[in-house]
């Protein structure tokens, strides 16, 4: 259990890590596809780590894991999509 | 028929699903499967918010570079860093109620619950100043998605929240263990989900210029 409560927090810190890593490529950057592809895969790995780790599906329903992933794999497409336009 | 509707019902399917969709086939459902509708219905909700949002993006791009820069970036990130640490606060109440620590799970829905409410306050503090700066839903196309969005989401962390209350009610009054604490996931499923919302928005109203 002390190994649960440490992923967990592991888990946190990576998170606010990759959100201040994402600003500031926005800040700093203007929207090319290579900041985009970079962004769009940090907010699939959020998405993937919530969905995985704090929703717990990784050991749930593999259905219900399925439709949430496949939601964050079609809108940071979309984002990337978005950059050649 | 009896029988068989209590056999449904039991293995979580309602009769509603196909079998290879029970809990039996599939693995574990957290929380239950009506909360989970719920949560399928509103990532459609919000999935149309964001297909509109591309679609103006293409139509209207001028609007949609300079927009972020007009918001006050910084409250968008403090919404993110509270909203992601109240799923945090969440996970861990969930692995105190399995431990059948019913004070430390109270502890931290109090503190999801903190966080729920620091947030409304970030957002309707940013709303304020938007409106200082002169920005409205008529602004541009961009501020139109904007507060289409984030209002939406807004009234999602507001319910929320009152659920989270509701849940620290039942949780004194004995309703959830280590062995019975399905209403308790299931709000915890809801409020990831809606945590999950604001790491999509962020990146399409705060970020991408």
């Amino acid at each position: 259990m002390i190994k649960r409560c440490g992923k967990l927090e592991w888990f946190l810190f990576t998170l606010i890590a990759i959100t201040l890593f994402n600003t500031f490529l926005g800040e700093r950057f203007a929207s090319t596809v290579l900041v985009n592809i970079i962004i769009a895969a940090t907010v699939t790995y959020k998405g993937f780590t919530v969905i995985d780790h704090f929703m717990e599906l990784k050991s749930g329903n593999k259905h219900l894991r399925f439709l949430m992933k496949f939601y964050f794999l079609i809108f940071p497409s979309m984002i990337i999509i978005s950059a050649f336009y | 028929m009896n029988n068989n509707m209590n056999s449904e019902q039991s293995n979580g399917s309602l009769g509603i699903f196909p079998k290879s969709w029970s809990e039996q086939h599939a693995g574990r459902i957290p929380g239950n499967i009506p909360i989970w509708v719920g949560i399928l219905s509103e990532l459609t909700e919000f999935a149309i918010f964001f297909v509109a949002y591309f679609v103006a993006k293409f139509y209207y791009p001028d609007v949609f570079i300079t927009g972020p820069q007009s918001l006050h970036t910084s409250l968008g990130v403090a919404n993110t860093i509270i909203l992601l640490t109240s799923s945090y606060f969440m996970a861990k109440a969930m692995v105190n109620i399995r431990l059948d620590n019913l004070a430390k799970c109270e502890r931290y829905l109090w503190l999801a619950f903190f966080c729920g409410c620091m947030y409304l306050a970030v957002k309707t503090w940013e709303f304020h100043w938007n409106d200082l700066q002169g920005f409205s839903t008529n602004t541009s196309e961009f501020f139109t998605v904007y507060y289409y969005m984030t209002f939406n989401h807004f009234l999602h962390v507001g319910w929320a929240s009152c659920a989270i209350l509701w849940v620290i009610f039942r949780l004194r009054s004995g309703a959830y263990s280590a062995q019975n604490n399905a209403g308790l996931e299931a709000l915890a499923v809801y409020w990831h989900m809606i945590d999950l919302m604001w790491i999509l928005i962020f990146p399409l109203l705060y970020v991408l210029r």
